[in-house]
């Protein structure tokens, strides 16, 4: 017996959204991009990947990674002294080793000892300020994009700043969302007083300035990754909840939702269970202009200081060290926006096809 | 051998206009002024009218979505069900008793389209009313939706499919489906083939009246062509500007009409040969 696989409408439209190829493809670049952005310390790093000293073998920049990102505790910092590092210049080294002078020093003592560095030997906040005259240095064939005015190297902070970036906005996004859906589906579907009052507390909260509630936070307390969500959230949620809330206002009154109160299911399963699934198309196809909003809004943030803090890699600042820097240094302007305009450029693709994919008059539910 | 199964008295509903800044009632608008009818044990009763008379009002407010549905909706009278321990009036019973009821009175709508949530699988549909009232086990509730889909003409495997799948006579069978499951003692059918063109309505009434000899089934049969209330029912009530104008057998009704807008309902019912006199 053939049993042909039945398909939702959501799984059409996942099909449909593929074949739209510039949409498609640049999601899977966003994508790749943002998981590799995971393993950046084995790709742009000041750690070695791999180490051998006195027939041991050591992963200095795995230790660290997990121990730093993941928190596990288990790995560590390998000091100085352990891999045979006495003294760089001259001068004693006390913590952890300087693995660029211990490359060095394995291949002047010559004794089967190696190790290799990341294709970028660079770390997000290592300085490096042995050229000629003040930093930000101008793009060489060792800083492919130049280092910015603390001598930091701008290629490995623009690969970092990625990750930040699309994490920020993500995590906005998804917090606004959540928390969106929830009160626009609860004023949407009880209506009448709750409706009434709740409208005017997200209509009362969207006139409140929105930058200069940040540059208040920002001064009371210290920005941090944490709190810049939370405000950028707590902002971003009044349009999902408006969006919602009128989805819901239209699909309560279809013969489906008659049916789930007919049957006897709970409000909460009407809710989440029967309507929400076809309320969302909206702001599905609106997620990703909303994620361009929150990297745009966090570049923007970083650019004016109220952003995340200092040593964090970041466009939006380096975009601020250009400009305090009288904009001399042509290479800090032209490749953090390059960066931004790229990255928002394919999100907006990805947002077309996804609107288009999601166009309810293709596959329509009142045919 | 006639046993009341629902007795609607005196019923009244009005619904609310809302105005002004603080959206207070200002108004309302009686959909439904004094009805009274009885429904007995199997019987089917047809309720007719114009659109706009009031019928699906009714309709719904047996089935008591009107609370739920539309806030401030005013409802007066009695509607009496008959349960095995004696009468309720399903217009007072708060939410968790009204749960309890809702499997002996199920409702089939108007619009195959509208009335099946398009996210969910007929399956999961189906399945909806047994998960809340069987109290079986998701496998045995399986075989049930296997069962009643079977029974209402479609075949088990489009228990997986969607309702976008489906042509409008095959989503009105899942809907009946849906309405069957949890066997009820009435079921309100509230134009339940007014969407269908007219062959398709043959064949879903012909499905309505062989489950109402399989399952014991009650009708309130709701719509508004006599001809195919009048092939359905046993007994037919009238509706116009909210009131019942005329009520009896469904021969007497459909034959011989009394109320001059009885007649002028059942002039309006096509002729299959056109020029025989009416």
């Amino acid at each position: 017996m053939v049993r042909n696989k039945s398909v939702s409408l959501f799984q059409l439209r996942l099909r449909k959204f593929r074949r739209l190829k510039r949409g498609y493809y640049s999601f899977l670049l966003l994508f790749v991009a943002y998981l590799l952005s995971f393993f950046l310390p084995f790709i742009m790093g000041y750690r070695p990947i791999v180490l051998k000293y006195d027939g041991h073998y050591y992963f200095p920049a795995f230790a660290s990674y997990t121990y730093d990102t993941f928190g596990l505790g288990r790995s560590k910092v390998y000091l100085a002294s352990e891999l045979g590092q006495q003294e760089v210049n001259g001068e004693p080294v006390y913590g952890e080793a300087n693995y660029r002078e211990l490359k060095k020093q394995y291949a002047e003592q010559d004794q089967g000892n190696w190790l290799l560095m990341p294709p970028v030997p660079y770390g997000p906040t290592e300085q490096f300020l042995e050229r000629e005259g003040t930093p930000p240095y101008p793009p060489s064939l060792s800083h492919l994009m130049g280092t910015d005015a603390s001598g930091r190297d701008v290629l490995v902070r623009l690969a970092y700043g990625y990750r930040v970036s699309i994490s920020f906005a993500l995590l906005v996004t998804v917090v606004a969302y959540t928390f969106g859906t929830t009160v626009g589906a609860f004023l949407g579907y009880y209506g009448s007083w709750l409706d009434i009052l709740g409208l005017r507390f997200v209509e009362i909260w969207g006139a409140v300035p929105f930058l200069y509630t940040v540059i208040i936070l920002a001064s009371i307390f210290q920005p941090s990754f944490v709190l810049l969500v939370t405000i950028l959230a707590s902002f971003g949620w009044l349009g999902i909840a408006y969006y919602i809330r009128g989805e819901f206002y239209r699909e309560k009154n279809k013969d489906y939702v008659a049916a789930a109160i007919a049957i006897g299911e709970g409000n909460l399963a009407i809710i989440f269970r029967h309507i929400l699934p076809n309320a969302l198309t909206p702001i599905i196809a609106f997620a990703p202009f909303a994620l361009v909003g929150m990297i745009s809004a966090l570049v923007s943030l970083d650019f004016l200081g109220f952003g995340l803090p200092v040593p964090t890699p970041s466009w939006g600042e380096l975009l601020r060290q250009a400009k305090d820097g009288g904009m001399q240094a042509w290479h800090m302007v032209v490749f953090p926006l390059g960066a931004l305009f790229l990255t928002l450029q394919l999100v907006v693709f990805i947002g077309e096809a996804i609107r288009e994919a999601f166009d309810p008059k293709v596959f329509s539910r009142l045919r | 051998m006639t046993k009341p199964l629902l007795e609607v008295k005196n019923l009244s509903i009005k619904y609310p206009i809302w105005g002004g800044v603080l959206r207070h009632k200002v108004n309302e608008v009686c959909a439904v002024d004094d009805v009274s009818f009885t429904i007995n044990v199997g019987e089917t009763l047809g309720l007719v009218g114009e659109s706009g008379c009031g019928k699906t009002t009714v309709a719904k407010s047996i089935v008591n979505i009107h609370r739920a549905m539309t806030p401030g909706v005013a409802q007066e009278g009695e509607i009496l069900f008959h349960t095995d321990d004696g009468p309720v009036n399903v217009l007072e019973l708060d939410r968790s008793q009204m749960r309890s009821l809702r499997a002996q009175i199920q409702i089939i709508f108007q619009d195959p389209f509208s009335s099946l949530n398009p996210r969910m699988t007929v399956g999961n549909i189906i399945d909806g009313p047994l998960r809340l009232h069987s109290g079986k086990t998701a496998s045995e509730r399986r075989e049930r939706v296997a069962y009643f889909l079977e029974r209402v003409g479609l075949q088990p495997e489009h228990a997986g499919r969607y309702p976008h799948e489906f042509s409008g006579g095959q989503r009105q069978r899942v809907g009946i489906a849906r309405a069957l499951a949890v066997q009820p003692k009435l079921i309100v059918a509230d134009e339940a083939v007014s969407a269908l063109d007219v062959s398709v309505q043959a064949q879903v009434l012909n499905l309505l009246q062989d489950l109402q000899d399989e399952f014991s089934l009650t009708y309130l049969f709701v719509a508004h062509d006599l001809s195919v209330v009048h092939h359905i029912s046993d007994r037919i009530a009238v509706m116009y500007l909210g009131k019942i104008v005329e009520m009896g057998d469904s021969d007497s009704v459909y034959k011989t009409p009394s109320h001059p807008y009885s007649q002028a309902l059942i002039s309006a019912v096509p002729q299959p040969i056109p020029r025989r006199v009416r």
